[in-house]
């Protein structure tokens, strides 16, 4: 059935498609942009984003919200400028703190909502605020500094060729192909659909959860990680609106809000999207208050745009159903109305 | 007859039956239930019931709405604990935690709801929740799918594609999906929770469940369609408040003894005597014509000024369907609604009140009641425009209005003021009839308003009914309790899987008639008959 096809259209393509175009116009007013540092320059911008919201998606598929994204990017970042040394060791070992913090945090939040059974909204909102508390103490102020090995080697090229944020985004692509082929990538979406299906069909949605925020925890220590490394220095108040960020670029890869639908991949062209948005109202010269006006009705755009395809099946099928009642109707409505298994 | 003993009750020997042969256990019941109670509150679902099932063997469980199907269903699939009572399977009691554990144990259970997931393939959905993997842990889609494929062939659906995503399938298929997956885990136990609902080859099932018990394993087939107990089941038990009214081999029994078993009330209800205030020669209040909507085919009926109109039908069979077309709150596919001879377009609740068509919902607690607010706001809640001046509500004409109307339904003045979640659930429903006779809608629309009320307010709601209509003005009617529909209802319009199927006037109305009439079973003797038929 045509109808079907058409779904299939729905979010990770249709951010990918958006944000090809995208790229292809900002290039076509601004030629520079095919340049290998315009490219490195554009993943260095994506990456922190595109990890949070890779974080983020994991959440949003079982059906919960979290909030927690800038308060565990805070932590992590002002640990980073604080405690790293100038030794790739060093660098190392931030590396894994961050992710083991950003573990630590997620696993809180998993317990919460999964065997506290706490609304996640809240519960994260709690995490968010205790974590950019827990970073004000860490650093004060602005400032710090973070080892040069991170700050260079993490925003440079892989032999001169391919950047390193590109490298980390196609791992991250990598794990989800293989983690939604995994059964825990199988629970995500069962858990998200249905919860109570889920539980009927066996599957141990407690865990799934727990799984989840944990997962979700550990790519905010990495984007907080990735964060220090772009902008050298620590700041305790990394801004609120970058949740905003966050949740728009999961929205426009095409992740159902209702849980079940969506992915990675999609998430990384929202938070692709949303970065050359800003790149190209800068080289056209808009203002930046004018930034988030834009931002938004790309959002809005590309929901609808994703949205879309389901209605237009919608409103056929309606068509269909009304066309098929008058023609059954005028033949003294035979007994055939309830074809639609047959056809199948 | 041949009623079912309690006798020969195995001794736990400590064993760990699980992986024991139970084939070898051919002697002794497969499955035993010992006096299982469950209550929910002050509901009890299910009081001391007791019988066992033989290895190879189909038991039809019976019963009317309410009567504690589901709950029996959910007690042997983990999902909710009973209170009291021990489940013997082979000879180890069953203790079950969740429905993982019912799985390991034997226990597949095919839902009514259905539990598979939309958004995942039909091959995926089969192999939940451990899919095959290979040595990363990766599920290969090609490999899952071709032995979804195989099983679905064996199971004769091969026409399903294993790689279709549930939520493309049509309600049919989802639940030939659902029942070949309880039977794919090879159970000793099958629940098969109303399997043919959505079923349009009926046979398929028939024959599976054939095949399936011939290796020794056991079903409870729980439906309430007379014919296909009959055709699948040895021996059958009815359930009836809970408690078990009968349990008998299926072919010493008679149609009337079940539906007498199913239908008896335990109290004998007083009823207001039945003065009929029809007025024939008026316009009919409300006309119905051709009304097709989801889930609702071809619907034509007409109630007359004072008349009150019962609809009876079991579970899901459209009657919800037909009263949210009513009020708006399902779009019409076809037909028109015609209220005092003018074709009127209603497309929400409140247009439909306009239009003199008011809803007394199903579901008291989530669509009726708004909790945080007084038993007056309540009440007052739809009208409260007319209330205002200025914006601000005038409280001492809300005051009037709302007396005036719980004068009407017999509402103590002393609840008025106070927060509605205070009051009993028979004082609810009277308020929110109340709330629906402030308008003085040409029509009410009541959908099952005598559910969780005591016995008194089931007599005021009675009387409110009866002097509505006196007024003349009309009453659609849907109970779930055959009783009321027989003694209050000046005519009876029964649904059978979304249309009407038989009409049955004021003399003829007895709840054996209209138990049948509903079971699908007499469909053939009455004139709209063939409809019925053609589409089982």
């Amino acid at each position: 059935m045509i109808p079907i096809r058409i779904n299939r259209l729905n979010g990770a393509p249709l951010a990918f498609a958006l944000f090809v175009a995208m790229y292809i116009a900002y290039a076509l007013h601004m030629p520079s942009a095919l340049s290998l540092f315009s490219i490195t320059n554009l993943f260095n911008n994506t990456v922190v984003l595109a990890l949070a919201a890779v974080g983020l998606t994991f959440v949003i598929l079982i059906k919960e919200m979290d909030l927690s994204p800038v308060g565990v990017i805070a932590v992590t970042n002002v640990l980073v400028a604080t405690q790293s040394g100038s030794t790739p060791y060093g660098a190392l070992l931030c590396f894994l703190l961050c992710c083991l913090i950003g573990l630590g945090i997620g696993l809180i939040n998993g317990v919460l909502v999964a065997y506290l059974r706490l609304q996640s909204l809240a519960c994260t909102l709690s995490t968010m605020i205790i974590c950019q508390g827990v970073a004000l103490i860490i650093l004060p102020a602005p400032g710090g500094e973070v080892a040069e090995f991170i700050s260079y080697q993490l925003t440079d090229l892989i032999g001169g060729v391919f950047p390193v944020s590109a490298a980390i985004l196609v791992l991250v692509a990598a794990l989800w192909l293989f983690l939604r082929r995994t059964s825990f990538g199988i629970g995500l979406y069962a858990v998200g659909t249905d919860e109570v299906a889920a539980h009927y069909s066996g599957i141990k949605v407690n865990r799934i959860r727990l799984g989840a925020f944990a997962l979700a925890g550990i790519f905010y220590g990495l984007a907080g990680y990735m964060l220090s490394a772009q902008i050298g220095s620590g700041d305790p108040r990394v801004s609120s609106s970058f949740l905003l960020y966050v949740f728009a670029a999961v929205a426009i890869g095409g992740t159902s809000l209702s849980g079940g639908r969506g992915g990675i991949i999609g998430s990384l062209a929202g938070a692709g999207i949303l970065t050359i948005m800003q790149k190209m109202l800068f080289s056209l010269g808009v203002s930046d208050f004018y930034t988030n006006i834009f931002n938004g009705v790309i959002m809005v755009l590309a929901i609808l745009l994703g949205n879309s395809t389901a209605l237009l099946n919608k409103w056929r099928e309606h068509r269909e159903n009304f066309a098929s009642s008058s023609y059954l109707r005028g033949r003294e409505k035979q007994a055939g109305s309830k074809q639609a298994e047959a056809t199948q | 007859m041949f009623i079912c003993g309690s006798d020969n009750a195995p001794e736990n020997q400590n064993r760990d039956g699980d992986d024991e042969s139970w084939l070898a256990m051919n002697a002794a019941p497969s499955i035993k239930i010992e006096h299982l109670s469950k209550r929910y509150g002050a509901t009890v679902a299910l009081d001391d019931v007791s019988f066992s099932l033989q290895p190879g063997e189909v038991c039809g469980l019976l019963g009317e709405n309410g009567a504690g199907k589901s709950t029996l269903v959910k007690v042997l699939s983990g999902v909710v604990k009973p209170d009291q009572g021990v489940v013997w399977l082979g000879d180890s009691p069953y203790v079950v935690k969740d429905c993982q554990t019912a799985k390991a144990h034997g226990v597949a259970t095919a839902y009514q709801e259905l539990s598979l997931i939309p958004t995942l393939s039909v091959a995926i959905n089969l192999f939940l929740p451990n899919p095959e993997t290979n040595a990363w842990g990766m599920i290969s889609s090609r490999r899952v799918e071709q032995m979804a494929a195989e099983v679905l062939n064996e199971f004769g659906v091969g026409d399903i594609s294993p790689s279709a995503l549930v939520e493309d399938l049509s309600l049919g298929l989802r639940q030939r999906v659902e029942i070949v997956r309880a039977m794919l885990s090879k159970p000793r136990l099958l629940l098969l929770d109303e399997p043919t609902a959505a079923l349009s080859d009926r046979e398929w099932l028939f024959n599976l469940i054939d095949q399936f018990v011939l290796g020794g394993a056991s079903i409870i087939y729980i439906s309430h369609k007379l014919d296909e107990v009959q055709r699948v089941c040895q021996h059958c038990v009815i359930l009836r408040n809970g408690r078990k009214a009968l349990e008998a081999r299926v072919k010493d029994l008679s149609s009337n003894q079940v539906f007498s078993s199913m239908a008896g009330r335990s109290v004998v209800e007083f009823f207001p005597e039945k003065a009929t205030s029809v007025r024939k020669a008026e316009q009919d209040v409300l006309r119905l014509d051709h009304l097709s909507c989801e889930g609702l085919q071809d619907v034509s009926f007409s109630i007359k000024p004072g008349e009150i109109l019962g609809i009876a039908a079991l579970e899901g069979q459209g009657q919800s369907s037909l009263f949210k077309a009513l009020v708006g709150l399902m779009p019409l596919k076809d037909g028109q609604i015609i209220i005092n001879g003018r074709p009127r377009t209603i497309s929400s609740p409140r247009s439909a009140r306009q239009a003199g068509l008011v809803l007394v919902p199903e579901e008291r607690k989530t669509e009726g009641i708004f909790p945080d607010l007084t038993t007056r706001a309540n009440i007052s809640l739809p009208e409260i425009d007319k209330l205002s001046a200025a914006w601000l509500v005038q409280m001492n004409k809300e005051k009037e209005w709302v007396q005036e109307k719980a004068v009407k339904v017999d509402l103590g003045s002393e609840y008025i003021p106070l927060p509605i979640t205070s009051l009993s659930g028979g004082n609810q429903q009277k308020a929110l009839l109340a709330r629906s006779l402030l308008t003085d809608p040409m029509c009410l629309l009541l959908f099952d308003p005598t559910r969780g009320v005591d016995v008194i307010t089931k007599q005021t709601i009675y009387k409110i009914i009866r002097e509505f209509v006196q007024g003349g003005k009309a009453v659609l009617f849907y109970s779930t309790e055959l009783d009321e529909l027989v003694h209050l209802c000046d005519r009876c319009l029964v649904l059978y899987q979304n249309a009407v199927v038989a009409e049955v006037p004021r003399g003829q109305l007895s709840q054996q008639k209209l138990l049948s009439l509903a079971t699908g079973q007499l469909s053939n003797r009455t004139q709209d008959g063939q409809v019925a038929e053609n589409k089982v």
